[in-house]
């Protein structure tokens, strides 16, 4: 896994966690892998994967069995969606609209881009 | 797991290189020492270790006094210096030599790290080169079990591919029980790896902080302008690298070069923000 | 568990020095049998044109070679063994890997003297003795049987008998005076060990200057303190009172050597305590 720049390593792995989640490689109710297995494939310090993991039992995507370890909880996937959208709103939003501001983009032209957007990528044969 | 109270210490009596030193490391963390060419980063490896010994003050490792060489502690401390010399022998003969002085010496690990590392047991240690000769001692000496792991600019000498490896084999050797301190000037080679930064300068450890706590009280960023809030910064492709007080709980990846200068650069300023 | 003293530990130390000494001290021993054998080779016995075999009043045969070979190639061989163990301690990235084997100082110690001090001194004995033992038996295989008689003040009547070779140590420990050295050795590895941990480099050259310097002043010293005592005062003894203490002076002689083994051995182990790297 490549890490980016500039955002915080433990908030990138729980990206990274998410997404195996989203795309179905790690399914509901099973077991994620232990904070050491995934340390070592990330080249990390456990106390790192630990801090991530403990983020997304707080977002209720993960919950901690003790003594077993961490599993995908039941509903991750609309957890999961709920913590994005907070993200993206935080983050990349105010960036976006800023933006918007400075190159004078209506959001009538916005929405007719989107609604084309949305056609093209998600609503194919 | 190390006390470190008002520690004193020089080649010389007259020219300390450490001053009334005091720290405390604990279990389960990976302690990242940082510091500048001859800032006595090997040198406190070494007081740790027993192998000098101080002026004054008073260093406890796991409760022994560690210049007294105690077989008991030496048999917990795992030492991996930055030179070092191996018998020219055949590297089961060396392992059947040194294995026995450790009571929980584990073969099959060592087996599993000596695999990682692509190094063949029948190998003998006078024909490898010095970066496996490197990968050696450390499989070796995280076999031992030691509780203290300390590492003296471990990837000096390691290829790209054995950084990786090397960077996995660390990420699994730390168990709660476990220690581990490294020096390096290879930041870039560790800084996912550490997750406490210790910084020597000028006789005394002018920074140590976990990265959660860095990452709390200081936010890494790239900025357009400078202003006022700026602790310190770099020029960049398009701007700046900067350090800026963290105001608004943003969480950005630590940059461990721009820290490392920051801290000797505006020790004034980044004084208050750590105490 | 026992910080200073563990015989399992010891044993496990003892093995584990044996991988780095034991080369160059089985290099050295083979150089030192080579030696032997060609010392041995080039001295056998011949019988002289008029005279035949040369030997002395009880017929033995004259091997004169064997004392200065012995005692030169023992002191050669004990003192490079002796000057040789710690010198690892000498260069940091060797010092680090030894200092830090989960051994007490006590053990290291013992350890080295074990090499040193006895180890090393056996097996040159034994070396000896067995070459030498060989070539006895082969010369006393080849002169064949002769026999001969001796005259001389001591026996009025003619002493007879075969013509042999004897060992050398049969012939060394003849005189009591010489069992009261057999601590020197000892003394000549601790103070070649103790130059090894004391001196970082070039212990061996190092060492025997110091040793030569010390030598050299002691005697001057001996010489003007005799001379200041005896200044104006007569001889009044021909035998300059080696007659009448004979023996107490060797008794002296092996208390002090051991003395001052047992002191060097003792400072030896400060100096591996206090080594730094």
């Amino acid at each position: 896994m490549e890490f980016r720049e500039n955002k915080a390593i433990y908030l990138q792995i729980g990206d990274y966690v998410c997404e195996h989640i989203l795309l179905g490689k790690w399914k509901s109710e099973d077991k994620v892998p232990s904070v050491r297995e995934l340390a070592v494939s990330l080249e990390v310090n456990p106390n790192t994967v630990m801090r991530t993991y403990e983020l997304l039992q707080n977002k209720n995507i993960l919950s901690n069995k003790r003594g077993i370890g961490f599993f995908i909880a039941e509903d991750a996937i609309k957890q999961i969606k709920i913590y994005s959208k907070i993200q993206f709103m935080d983050e990349e939003l105010p960036v976006f609209f800023r933006n918007l501001y400075l190159l004078d983009i209506g959001f009538d032209e916005l929405e007719a881009r989107y609604q084309k957007f949305v056609k093209e990528t998600f609503t194919n044969p | 797991m190390i006390t470190i109270n008002n520690l004193n210490f020089g080649y010389s009596k007259h020219n300390l290189l450490f001053k009334d030193m005091s720290m405390q490391l604990s279990a389960g963390h990976i302690y990242g020492l940082l510091g500048k060419n001859g800032a006595g980063k090997s040198s406190l490896l070494k007081n740790i270790a027993g192998l000098v010994y101080a002026q004054s003050g008073s260093l406890k490792v796991m409760g022994f006094d560690p210049a007294k060489r105690e077989p008991e502690l030496l048999a917990d401390i795992c030492f991996i210096p930055e030179e070092f010399y191996l018998p020219s022998i055949k590297i089961d003969a060396y392992i059947k030599a040194n294995a026995p002085f450790y009571k929980k010496f584990d073969y099959a690990y060592l087996n599993v790290l000596l695999e990682e590392f692509n190094i063949p047991i029948s190998n003998k240690l006078v024909n490898m080169s010095y970066g496996q000769k490197k990968k050696f001692i450390i499989a070796f000496g995280l076999a031992t079990q030691a509780k203290l792991v300390i590492m003296d600019e471990p990837t000096n000498g390691l290829d790209i591919p054995s950084k990786a490896q090397f960077r996995k084999v660390m990420a699994s050797a730390l168990t709660d029980d476990r220690c581990i301190v490294i020096s390096t000037h290879q930041v870039r080679d560790l800084d996912n790896l550490i997750d406490t930064v210790i910084m020597l300068d000028e006789s005394t450890i002018s920074l140590k902080a976990s990265i959660e706590e860095i990452t709390q009280k200081l936010t890494f960023k790239k900025m357009k302008e400078l202003d006022e809030t700026v602790i310190y910064a770099e020029p960049a492709l398009s701007g700046y690298n900067v350090v800026v007080p963290n105001f608004h709980q943003e969480d950005s990846k630590m940059d461990i070069e721009l820290l490392f200068n920051a801290v000797i650069a505006e020790k004034k300023k980044l004084k208050p923000i750590f105490n | 568990m026992n910080n200073s003293f563990n015989f399992n530990r010891f044993w496990l130390l003892v093995k584990r020095q044996w991988l780095e000494f034991g080369k160059i001290y089985l290099i050295s021993l083979l150089v030192v049998v080579g030696v032997l054998i060609l010392f041995y080779a080039w001295n056998l016995p011949e019988p002289e044109a008029e005279k035949g075999y040369r030997y002395n009043s009880e017929g033995f045969l004259y091997l004169s070679f064997r004392i200065p070979l012995f005692l030169t190639l023992g002191f050669i061989f004990i003192s490079v063994i002796a000057s040789g163990y710690f010198s690892l301690l000498g260069q940091k990235p060797k010092a680090i890997i030894e200092l830090m084997t989960p051994a007490s100082t006590l053990e290291k110690w013992l350890c080295s003297i074990f090499y040193t001090g006895i180890f090393s001194v056996f097996s040159f004995l034994l070396v000896f003795y067995i070459t030498d033992l060989a070539f006895v038996k082969y010369i006393d295989k080849t002169i064949g049987t002769i026999t001969f008689s001796w005259t001389s003040g001591v026996h009025p009547t003619p002493k007879t008998g075969i013509v042999s070779a004897r060992t050398f140590f049969n012939d060394f420990f003849e005189h009591d005076e010489i069992k009261s050295m057999v601590v020197v050795p000892f003394m000549i590895t601790s103070i070649f060990l103790l130059g090894s941990v004391y001196f970082n480099r070039f212990h061996y050259i190092k060492t025997a200057v110091v040793v030569m310097l010390f030598l050299t002043a002691l005697i001057y010293t001996l010489i003007q303190t005799a001379n200041w005592m005896t200044r104006d005062k007569m001889q009044d003894s021909a035998n300059f009172g080696f007659s009448s203490a004979h023996n107490e002076f060797f008794i002296y002689a092996m208390v002090g050597i051991t003395a001052v083994t047992v002191f060097l051995w003792c400072v030896t182990f400060f100096r591996v305590k206090e080594k730094e790297v």
